[in-house]
């Protein structure tokens, strides 16, 4: 009996035209929200709040979550048709995308990009709706100490993304950490690098970094090689085939699982799922369809599956616990508040069927996606090839729509613009621009990290070495670091050159 | 037509009278901007966006609520000191300005602003996972006094709710912790979900549904007044009747308008933002958020704004967390 209402609950939005139709726009909103960088999901959403004030629960959630499941993927269109990734959760996305768009295979890219997403998402609310309860608990086995473990892994891709110079990607990663530490110190309440001025206590908003220094220098580069014809897209063959999807299948799986890992911890959100799973796949994948970073499917399934498979993990502690696991479901807390919910770990107990209810908009959301994701292809494709004199300037209105509208700042544009000089420099002296945004991502879950796991050792240092072997779950993590380091070295390969010798 | 353009003409000169006499009396004649000095989904963003559209009613015009964070939200504060003093800007901010100029993040604090309404105010409670031994806050306590500075406190960093808290224990009890510091409440209450603190003091809107549910312990509530459905948990009175000195204390929500609006403007916005507070509905959501209902404004409000810089700054304070002494800028001891 219990069963057979919670089947009512998921398929309430397919069966009510109005929850329907609601989910349907949201999904496409939300797919072009997520494409202009700097207009955020949670930005649509919370702006929603107000909108749906007067609406009952249902309708309001059908939206919201329509418009998040589109926004996470909409991002992934900009990164690959122009390497401006209209969120951070596509900022991996554009390392073998945008290499596919120059190559004209944009329209394969935007096909496959939106199959990997739709998989994913659908496993990630999956794991949701069946494994909540149990991830949740695992999700708060985290100490600060892990989260420090999580970015180190991240900042390793640094190694994968330098390009020509080793030497110049960790410059670059450098910088990007540094850029992360200027403002207001949360710790002490100290402004740092802010030269005494009130502007900089609040720090320089890493979507405006993230708009000048991928968008704004692409664009100052193509403007230079204006003379270049643009590529022509071959659009026969979007939708990927079954083959193709099924070589992948493991692939798949695999980085769904560590987008609901990653989307569980309360400190930790799609960008970094992201990040990691470009960096999973970039170590596991022996032989990728070209090699990483030039347009390698791999390198493109990876962020994408993960980043959707995200929402059902950030979901889980938010409706276990009540916890948000990132902005958008921190905005989606404070709706249910509003609508005279209570948040929290008796929301389960005493509301049972909300869960069911999202899971149906979520799956409803994923069939949309697929949907809107397939349609219209050929036409975004063929924006790359309009002629540059023409697209270039309206790449530059948008970047700055978008930086505005980060904080409805004028100096996020003054902070875009800049980084959009000092990335285009950047790229004529043969330095990667993808490591500065990883370590302005990164930098501050690193930062946080260990200063919060020095403190909990009141700053003894060889306390603070013993964490990392004292607990199973952070010995594991700590371990997968150092196999990761030995893996790359020629060590590793000697010894497990002798390995398979011996084994044969 | 002719007939028509007639009719404009009237509908016209209708609206330019309607508009002159609406300049002097009728405020508003046009919709409103409200700025949240916090981000989407915090605790102020809530309430603002909660309350707001009963008072919308009230005032028959739209209040546009845009969140403009940035330096503990003396971007928004600064902001809004810059807009036309004639009451269609309104800030809606916490606690967190009265502590601008002794952090020495901003000179603008709300003696610069008008109390339109103190929307609510959260109530500090001490909590503590439900794996620690602890059923009291005096046992706790006891246990700081034989391991001074052991005990992992869950902060939210300097000047915030958890330190200010801190500084009154150790002034009244003379307890010390090691502070680790979170980005928010948020973050704290599930690191203490995890065990990775021992306990905290957090405001009771984020800590409730964790008590209600047995995920965490409640020692003492930082209040001299008991709060509904919490009856039977200790009052921080009960550690030492020295408390009540600093009590009632705990982070608010407000709405302001710069200090230099006319008057009737004013007037007219505390009239309507009582009126909209009021309402059964707003009344509803407040409870259910875990705060306790202020809806004060004007003298009343301001009265309220001094008692609590005074008793938080000089906590801070002593506790050495200030740039500045309060002394510097006439801040009167509690």
């Amino acid at each position: 009996m219990e069963n057979l209402s919670a089947i009512q609950y998921v398929m309430m939005s397919f069966v009510s035209l109005k929850l329907l139709s609601l989910v349907a726009a949201g999904t496409l909103c939300g797919i072009y929200i997520g494409a202009i960088p700097g207009l955020s999901v949670t930005m649509a959403v919370s702006i929603l709040i107000s909108f749906t004030f007067s609406w009952d629960l249902n309708p309001a959630l059908a939206l919201m979550i329509g418009i998040w499941t589109g926004g996470v993927y909409g991002g992934s269109r900009m990164s690959i048709l122009l390497n401006i990734p209209g969120a951070p959760a596509a900022v991996a996305t554009g390392f073998d995308g945008y290499p596919l768009a120059k190559l004209g295979e944009a329209g394969q890219a935007i096909g496959l990009s939106t199959t990997a997403s739709v998989i994913g998402g659908v496993i990630g609310v999956v794991a949701f709706a069946f494994a909540a309860p149990v991830i949740s608990e695992y999700s708060l086995m985290f100490a600060p100490r892990d989260y420090l473990l999580l970015a180190i892994m991240g900042i390793l891709l640094v190694g994968s993304l330098s390009g020509e110079s080793l030497a110049k990607g960790i410059f670059a990663g450098a910088l990007g950490v540094l850029l992360s530490m200027v403002g207001m110190d949360n710790f002490t309440g100290q402004g740092r690098f802010t030269f005494g001025n009130v502007g900089l206590m609040s720090g320089i908003h890493f979507v405006a970094i993230m708009i000048g220094i991928f968008g704004v220098s692409e664009v100052m580069v193509q403007l230079r090689d204006l003379h270049i014809e643009p590529i022509k897209q071959d659009v026969s063959r979007i939708i990927p085939s079954w083959r193709l999807l099924f070589k992948h299948l493991y692939l798949i799986i695999k980085c769904s699982l560590i987008g609901i890992g990653i989307g569980a911890l309360p400190g930790a959100g799609g960008d970094i799922a992201a990040l990691l799973a470009y960096g999973h796949a970039r170590r596991s994948v022996k032989h990728p369809t070209r090699p990483f970073g030039e347009g390698a499917y791999e390198g493109l399934i990876a962020p994408e599956t993960a980043n959707n498979a995200c929402i059902g993990g950030t979901s889980i502690p938010m409706l276990t616990l009540g916890i948000p696991g990132d902005a958008v479901t921190a905005v989606i807390i404070g709706a249910l508040y509003i609508h005279g919910l209570k948040p929290g770990p008796m929301l389960m107990i005493e509301t049972p069927h909300l869960l069911w209810f999202i899971v149906g908009c979520m799956l409803l959301a994923n069939v949309f996606l697929l949907i809107f994701g397939l349609t219209g292809i050929r036409a975004f494709a063929k924006m790359v090839e309009v002629r540059k004199g023409l697209l270039m300037p309206i790449i530059v209105i948008i970047s700055i729509v978008g930086a505005y509208a980060i904080n409805n700042s004028i100096y996020d544009i003054y902070w875009m613009l800049g980084f959009g000089i000092v990335g285009y420099f950047m790229k004529q002296y043969g330095f990667q621009v993808a490591p500065v945004i990883l370590g302005v991502i990164l930098g501050p879950l690193m930062e946080t990290g260990y200063r919060q796991a020095m403190m909990d050792q009141q700053n003894n240092l060889l306390g603070f070495l013993a964490q990392f072997f004292v607990n199973p779950l952070t010995l594991a993590l700590t371990l997968s670091i150092v196999f990761m380091i030995l893996g790359q070295t020629q060590l590793w390969a000697k010894l497990r050159g002798k390995f398979s010798r011996k084994i044969s | 037509m002719r007939k028509m353009k007639w009719l404009y003409g009237v509908v016209a000169l209708l609206t330019v009278c309607f508009l002159a006499s609406a300049q002097a009396e009728d405020f508003p004649a046009k919709d409103l901007t409200g700025y949240i000095q916090w981000g989407a989904g915090g605790a102020t963003d809530n309430v603002a966006r909660a309350v707001t559209p009963y008072v919308e009613k009230v005032l028959g015009k739209q209040v546009i609520l845009q969140n403009k964070p940035g330096a503990t939200g003396a971007v928004a504060v600064q902001w809004v000191h810059n807009q036309p003093s004639d009451g269609y800007t309104l800030l809606y901010g916490a606690e967190n300005p009265l502590l601008y100029r002794v952090l020495d993040i901003s000179q603008l604090e709300y003696k610069d602003f008008y109390p339109i309404a103190l929307i609510a105010r959260n109530v500090g409670v001490v909590i503590c996972n439900v794996d620690q031994p602890w059923k009291h806050v005096n046992e706790l306590f006891a246990d700081a006094k034989k391991n001074p500075g052991q005990i992992k406190m869950g902060s939210t960093g300097p000047g915030g709710l958890t330190n200010v808290a801190g500084a009154m224990f150790k002034a009244i009890n003379g307890v010390t912790f090691n502070p680790i510091v979170f980005p928010g409440e948020g973050p704290v209450i599930t690191a203490m979900l995890g065990g990775h603190v021992q306990w905290s003091t957090v405001g009771l809107a984020s800590a409730r549904e964790h008590i209600r549910a047995g995920r965490l312990r409640a020692l003492a509530l930082v209040s001299d007044t008991s709060v509904a459905g919490l009856e039977n948990v200790p009052l921080i009175t009960s550690a030492s009747a020295d408390y009540k000195k600093f009590l009632p204390w705990g982070p608010f929500y407000g709405v302001f308008v710069k200090k230099d609006t006319p008057d009737a403007v004013k007037k007219a916005l505390v009239d309507a933002y009582r009126k909209g507070l009021n309402d059964p509905k707003a009344q509803e959501f407040i409870k259910n958020f875990g705060s306790v209902f202020m809806g004060i404004s004007g003298a009343e409000a301001e009265k309220f704004l001094n008692r609590w810089q005074s008793v938080t700054t000089w906590l801070l304070d002593d506790a050495k967390e200030v740039k500045f002494s309060p002394a510097k800028f006439g801040i009167p001891k509690p």
